[in-house]
């Protein structure tokens, strides 16, 4: 099982998501996807996103206003 | 106690306001900044304010610009800064903001990561402040505001709003995926 790491930090909206969502589609079922934002908004809008997708979501505070959204791809 | 476990400061100052709070407060002040000062909500309009003061700050004169050239313009420029509602609205928002970011420990200075990205962020400014003045309004004045006083130019201007997001949202994957 892999794991990657995508740097979004400084990144504003829409980019994380897309990014993300591109990521995503590259991966093997089971490969998990840490997203790193700092952006408040990405924050809300990724793990809507992968949660509706139907993957398992965490999402870790690691700082003040920055956070790692930690995608488990699920299908 | 920890203050960040505590189950008010986390639904009041930590976590996002739920989107139907959010538009419930923003019609109440909207209705009140109309009942209160006369004119709807604007935001972008006081902008141009702020960049003819700065520009007589330095010794600019804009009397005879057309866009500054009614008789009310004339009044608010004359009278300055500090009697400018709006202008009182537009620091009440940076500094709400801010206060919010920091009531949230959220507050962070963000490094900028590449050059395009400054020119995209300067690029935009730009042509969302002309386009804001020839439009004689932003998202908020001239949407926001347009719509909840019952004027159908508020709509036309969503539509293009629309065409204009879905353009620049495309040009966006093409240029910063």
């Amino acid at each position: 099982m892999a794991e990657v790491e995508l740097d979004c930090m400084g990144e504003a909206c829409p980019v994380p998501l897309i990014k993300a969502e591109k990521a995503l589609e590259k991966m093997a079922i089971g490969d998990i996807l840490i997203v790193q934002i700092d952006h408040s908004c990405a924050m809300k809008n990724v793990p809507e996103w992968a949660r509706k997708e139907g993957h398992n979501v965490e999402l870790d505070e690691v700082d003040d206003g920055e956070w790692e959204v930690v995608i488990e791809k699920m299908k | 106690m920890d203050i960040r476990k505590n189950e008010f400061y986390k639904s009041w100052f930590k976590d996002a306001w739920p989107y139907v709070t959010g538009a419930v407060l923003l019609s109440a002040f909207q209705i009140i900044t109309f009942a209160t000062t006369g004119n709807p909500w604007g935001v972008s309009g006081t902008l141009a304010y702020w960049g003819a003061w700065i520009f007589e700050l330095v010794g600019g004169s804009v009397d005879t610009w057309y866009y500054f050239s009614s008789e009310g313009a004339q009044r608010t420029l004359d009278a300055g800064f500090l009697q400018h509602g709006g202008t009182m609205q537009n620091l009440g928002i940076i500094i709400g903001a801010l206060f919010a970011s920091l009531a949230a420990c959220q507050f962070k200075i963000k490094k900028l990561k590449t050059v395009r990205q400054v020119v995209a962020a300067v690029l935009g400014g730009l042509l969302m402040g002309y386009g804001a003045r020839i439009g004689f309004g932003c998202n908020i004045g001239a949407l926001y505001s347009g719509i909840s006083s019952l004027s159908l130019s508020g709509w036309v201007f969503g539509i293009f709003l629309f065409a204009g997001a879905y353009v620049g949202s495309k040009l966006l994957v093409k240029f910063f995926m």
